[in-house]
């Protein structure tokens, strides 16, 4: 006996709100820019907003790499912070050993294996990502501050920040890494089997390990690369401050999830993309900007971000139940 | 005359496409345990869910102890008197036994628990039902057939006039399910009305004061326990007409594809053997809970398997997921279309080259053109409609769901096709499209193996039929020895010579 409705699929109600979804996030960003040019003057200057790209930069690298990790259904990676802090203080620290390059790809290393010990309890022992992250990220700060034996390190180079802060055709070296990662993630996600593998993951569980697709290799392997990407990203902060603190990466976890799910990737996992992420973050930078230029106060700005997340986890959770997904 | 503790007077039962039930009719006595039986679908659980005010009956009447009445909720249903204890127990695991037996309903003093009338309480009630538990015990620490009496204990705390009981042996041995019949018995004592759903028919003349046989939604008949025998009980439950529904293609049977022997998965699947040659459509049923999805999920490696060997054209393989069956040659539609199926907010494309995306791609670059030409193939093959690739898969209707599940694993180009239930949820139509695949899939040398509880499909579309009871598989019937009542003998372990 079959009991199943048979009333068709709500195609009107869920395109419209998707529609509403994907139309959301650049409107958004005109209307703030519009907000930026009507209140203040300094804010359509060429240098503002090489400023807003550049500080983007840093942050967006793991912005990248946290979208793999909501996409597969991983929740989020807060061990963040700390690979970020690891990155930093072993490029700075191993720099008179290594090298500056050879110190920035042993900090990448360190944290991506964090990333893989993050990947190996949450995608194989299947625990939870928020509680696994969590502590993890305490352990993997400890570690690296325990190795180079202090609280803060400083740049034994001066000159080796230089490339970063230099420019090419105008625009910051900077923000060139940060457009190379955002071209790859986007590539990785889009084109590859990796990618489809990802998204089918995070859309069902269960249907994707019937369907022969790989669940806990695909889910170890976001947290390995938002490992990859604190590393690069403390690496490049390190270099561009000439000094590593082991807080140093502290609310990038915060501010990488907002962007990610500001941008419209389902913390439900399956759906969503890389450049939509960075458009959640360049919306986000935008709007900071712009409060900052017009005076209003940091703890009100934290408010305007936090109310923000919930409404886009919001919006995501009712167009995913119309959609009856 | 003696008025009945419950009558149900012709209930009608739709659903929009569907109709459930289509007059109906049960009385049952105060003081008497009554047996309602029928095959999966029949309708038994319909019925309960009306009595239990879970659904409204589209017409008919309900009346309590000579009284008409509406059962508009659940709740309602309890005010009457009516208990159901359903098949999944609902308990708290670590409360204990007597804070269960009096869940929602704990005795209290001021805004305390008063736990002395608590524990005397639910002492009283295992007492009056015979059941020797330890009232402070916490439940998740007891057997399922512990756990089963405290659910028994709990509906029957609250001094119901109607108790029913859906299918409660399943999980339990035979032992166990004699302690759980004294402790019928003696609710029938007190003149409880015992509503007892079972499909295991010897229970039921062990224990039925009468018998409501259900079959395709209607009443196929009702009978005292005295002087009705198992056989009879199988001729009401089958007795319908086999029509020519799906008309069945001849292919060429040829050599052995898929071999299993002495399969067992640790839990309930023993010593399953069976084998599935090319051309030829293998189908396997049995009652729910029978272990044949089990076994299906054992042979593709997304289930346990402790013992057994498998042989794919008289290899051995030994597949430990999905992927490695499929590069075996197995691969396995599930059951559960919504949940192990489908990926729903992926494009139709994107769920049918899922498994093969790797020879689709070069160096983990997908090759759109290879894989567009793929999906588009295999969708014109099965005829999936509306044809638009990037459609997303959970926009389309069930049966094309289906299709498009099935398409992603030919395009594997499987030596064997595992279906389990693919029929299940769709319209007839496409039910007809998916047996003509089914038909030629085979003509092109593939073995199917069709899982499905649904004997005219079962016997319309296969070649040969194993039959699974609790766990074990009887030899195959061949196609020139398919009978219903024959299948549901071996399906209640009621196996007739």
């Amino acid at each position: 006996m079959s009991v199943a409705p048979l009333s068709p699929p709500r195609h009107s109600t869920r395109s419209m709100l998707a529609t509403a979804g994907s139309l959301a996030l650049p409107l958004a960003v005109v209307a703030v820019l519009l907000l930026g040019v009507s209140t203040s003057s300094n804010f359509l200057t060429v240098s503002n907003l090489l400023n807003v790209l550049t500080s983007m930069s840093i942050i967006g690298v793991i912005v990248v790499a946290m979208t793999f990790v909501l996409i597969t259904g991983g929740l989020a990676d807060l061990s963040v912070p700390a690979t970020v802090g690891m990155g930093a203080i072993l490029t700075l620290a191993l720099q008179p050993m290594l090298g500056t390059v050879g110190a920035f790809s042993a900090g990448v290393l360190a944290a991506g294996g964090a990333g893989l010990l993050n990947g190996v309890l949450v995608g194989y022992a299947r625990i939870n990502a928020i509680i696994v992250t969590l502590a993890t990220g305490t352990v993997i700060l400890g570690v690296a501050q325990w190795v180079v034996g202090g609280v803060i390190v400083y740049g034994a180079d001066p000159t080796s920040g230089n490339l970063l802060k230099g420019r090419v055709g105008g625009v910051p070296t900077i923000v060139l890494i940060f457009a190379s990662v955002v071209i790859l993630g986007h590539l990785l996600l889009s084109h590859t089997v990796w990618g489809r593998w990802s998204r089918a993951t995070g859309d069902s569980l269960s249907a994707a390990t019937a369907a022969a697709v790989p669940v806990k290799l695909v889910s170890a392997g976001a947290f390995v690369l938002t490992g990859i990407a604190g590393g690069i990203s403390g690496g490049l902060l390190a270099l561009t401050l000439q000094n590593a603190r082991p807080g140093i990466g502290q609310g990038y976890e915060f501010s990488a999830i907002t962007a990610v799910v500001v941008g419209g990737v389902s913390i439900l996992g399956g759906q969503g993309s890389v450049l939509r992420a960075v458009g959640g973050l360049i919306f986000i930078q935008l709007l900071t900007n712009v409060m900052t230029l017009t005076g209003v106060r940091t703890p009100v700005q934290g408010l305007a971000l936090g109310l923000l997340i919930i409404a886009a986890v919001a919006l995501d959770l009712a167009v995913r139940k119309r959609g009856g997904a | 005359m003696i008025v009945p503790a419950l009558e149900m007077r012709n209930i009608v039962k739709t659903f929009p496409g569907v109709r459930a039930l289509s007059g109906v009719d049960l009385m049952v006595q105060r003081g008497s345990i009554h047996a309602v039986v029928g095959e999966n679908g029949a309708g038994k659980s319909t019925l309960m869910k009306i009595l239990s005010g879970m659904y409204q009956p589209s017409s008919g009447d309900i009346l309590i102890d000579g009284a008409p009445v509406t059962l508009a909720s659940p709740a309602v249903a309890a005010h009457f008197g009516i208990a159901m204890v359903h098949q999944e127990l609902n308990l708290a695991p670590d409360l204990s036994v007597a804070e269960n037996v009096f869940l929602g309903r704990t005795p209290r003093r001021g805004p305390f628990v008063d736990r002395k009338a608590l524990r005397t309480g639910a002492k009283d009630v295992l007492g009056t039902i015979g059941a020797r538990l330890n009232v402070d015990a916490l439940v998740g620490g007891l057997t399922v057939s512990q756990q089963q009496l405290v659910e028994i204990a709990k509906a029957y705390a609250a001094g119901p006039r109607i108790i029913v009981l859906d299918e409660p042996t399943s999980s339990l041995s035979e032992h166990e399910s004699t302690a759980l019949f004294d402790v019928l018995r003696r609710m029938r004592a007190q003149g409880t009305a015992v509503i007892y759903i079972s499909h295991r028919l010897r229970e039921v003349l062990a224990i039925a004061d009468e018998v409501t046989v259900l079959r395709d939604g209607a009443l196929a008949g009702a009978r005292p326990r005295e002087g009705l025998t198992s056989e009879e009980m199988i001729h009401l439950m089958v007795g319908r007409k086999v029509t020519d529904l799906f008309p069945k293609q001849a292919a060429t049977i040829g050599e052995p594809l898929l071999e299993i022997e002495a399969l067992s998965d640790g839990r309930r699947v023993q010593d399953v053997s069976l084998t599935v040659r090319a051309g030829e459509i293998v189908g396997m049923t049995g009652l729910v809970g029978a272990g044949r999805t089990e076994v299906a999920r054992a042979i593709v490696g997304l289930g346990p398997r402790t013992a057994g060997t498998i042989r794919v054209r008289g290899h051995n393989v030994a597949p430990r997921n999905p992927a490695e069956a499929q590069r075996a040659g197995i691969v396995y539609v599930p059951e559960d279309r919504k949940r192990d199926g489908i990926l729903p907010t992926l494009c139709v494309r994107e769920n049918i080259t899922l498994p093969i995306l790797t020879s689709l791609s070069r160096l983990g670059w997908v090759r759109g053109g290879a894989e567009r030409a793929e999906a588009q193939g295999q969708s014109r093959r099965l005829g999936i409609s509306p044809s638009d690739p990037e459609r997303r898969v959970s926009l389309l209707s069930g049966g094309n769901q289906q299709k498009a599940v099935i398409a992603r694993w030919l395009a594997s180009r499987p030596a064997v096709l595992i279906l389990d239930e693919p029929t299940r949820g769709v319209d007839v139509g496409a039910k007809a499209e998916i047996h003509a695949i089914i038909g030629d899939l085979v003509s092109q040398g593939l073995g199917v193996l069709m899982i499905s509880s649904e004997l005219p499909e079962v016997m319309a579309v296969s070649d040969r039929v194993y039959v699974m009871h609790e766990g074990r598989i009887a030899p195959p019937l061949e196609r020139h020895e398919l009978d219903e009542r024959r299948i549901m003998a071996l399906a209640t372990g009621e196996a007739v010579t």
